[in-house]
């Protein structure tokens, strides 16, 4: 009994099937529990960072290229404001000679036509006054005709007569 | 004593010894507990648990990267990883929890155990001759003991042999004389009481850090030396 105990004690020879077992089984639960999901999981995670690290690249290469659009833009924008001014200045300058001349036209045109009627006025005032003398000394004459005549008299009034008539011939 | 009488039994005409079958379901059990507690909730974003297998699985991805062509790693990963696992696991297991009923030890580290470790080793062995035929056939596996020249064949043989005895015995010798001394540090504090216990408990303490970090360091080794074997099988001569 006591040989068969030493005799086991060197070699227990079933452990070592035991073991060798109770490795390939555990290797088989690390498999399942552990080593497919979390490996797998790192891919995922590997591919997920190589996916973020091409993303960024093409979000800064597009933020890039938008922000010289925009400056491009901006340029463009500023150019076109300088044109926008310019043109409104000289618009407004054309217009404003355009209206100064204009009035200045229609001014003198006014004071023409003004002038114009002023003197139309005056030589009517002065016909109408002229005929209102004539009528008013044919009137005075008839009157004073009706009155007794003097030789005197009416040698001064022939006179006068004749020389009021040059006069009127003469203006 | 850990490594002193050790109760056996008889199954199906095989020897089982009691300590190294408690001990190693109770390595399974833990290395168990432990694949299954840390992936619960795999995310993108690691949490603790994740964070900790993962490291573990990029460890030992790393030991065999260095040793493996690089295109066969990938298929080497789950073995490098679970002999870590196991191996670290049995290292650890006897330093802080030792169990011995009636003078025979129960539970212990199952590497303090030169059948356990020689299990190890021949699986490694067997595991690496195998890689071998599936890498290059029967003819090509058979060719490589005989190569460079026909003389090498015995001492390529003798390789094998000596692969498989260091590999089996360099962690069995690092853990049973760690735990030799444990149990001599505790037979010290023990003969004459509370002095003794004093005295004994810092060097325990000290001792059973250092032990600690010679078990990581040894499983390592074991899984290093163990891809560095694999590899050699499978690499153009």
């Amino acid at each position: 009994m006591l040989l068969h105990l030493a005799v086991a004690r060197t070699l227990y020879n079933g452990d070592t099937i035991f073991y060798a077992v109770s490795f390939i089984l555990l290797m088989w639960i690390v498999k399942v529990l552990a080593w497919k999901p979390v490996t797998k999981m790192m891919q995922d995670r590997s591919d997920k960072i190589s996916d973020d690290i091409d993303n960024a690249e093409k979000s800064r290469k597009d933020a890039a290229a938008m922000a010289e659009e925009r400056k491009a833009a901006l340029a463009g924008s500023r150019v076109e404001a300088q044109t926008i001014v310019k043109d409104a200045k000289e618009n407004g300058q054309q217009q404003r000679e355009q209206i100064v001349t204009q009035a200045q036209t229609d001014a003198q045109s006014l004071k023409d036509k003004a002038q114009k009627d002023i003197a139309q006025e005056r030589e009517d005032a002065l016909a109408s006054a002229r005929n209102d003398v004539a009528d008013l000394s044919v009137e005075i004459a008839s009157k004073l005709l009706q009155r007794e005549l003097k030789a005197d008299d009416q040698k001064a009034l022939i006179d006068s007569y004749i020389e009021g008539l040059g006069e009127q011939h003469e203006s | 004593m850990g490594n002193g009488t050790v109760a056996t039994f008889q199954l199906f005409g095989l020897t089982f010894s009691v300590a190294n079958l408690v001990s190693g379901a109770i390595v399974f059990l833990l290395a168990v507990i432990f694949v299954f507690a840390t992936t619960r909730h795999i995310t993108m974003r690691p949490s603790k648990g994740q964070n900790v297998i993962e490291w573990l699985m990029d460890f030992t991805n790393g030991v065999l990267k260095g040793n493996l062509p690089a295109n066969e790693v990938r298929g080497y990963g789950l073995w490098g990883f679970t002999l870590f696992i196991f191996i670290f696991l049995s290292n650890q297991l006897g330093l802080f929890f030792n169990l011995m009923i009636n003078g025979k030890a129960i539970v212990r580290s199952p590497t303090s155990d030169p059948v356990v470790t020689m299990t190890l080793s021949m699986m490694t062995v067997i595991f690496a001759n195998y890689s071998s035929i599936r890498r290059w056939g029967t003819k090509g596996y058979l060719t490589s003991f005989v190569k460079p020249l026909w003389f090498f064949f015995p001492i390529n043989i003798f390789e094998e042999l000596s692969s498989f005895l260091t590999l089996g015995l360099r962690i069995f010798g690092i853990i049973y004389s760690g735990e030799v001394l444990l149990e001599m540090i505790w037979q010290l504090a023990e003969s004459h009481g509370i002095f003794t216990m004093a005295l004994s408990l810092p060097i325990e303490m000290i001792w059973q850090g250092f032990s600690a970090f010679l078990g990581a360091i040894q499983a390592y080794v074991f899984i290093m030396l163990s891809s560095v074997y694999v590899g050699r099988k499978l690499q153009e001569e």
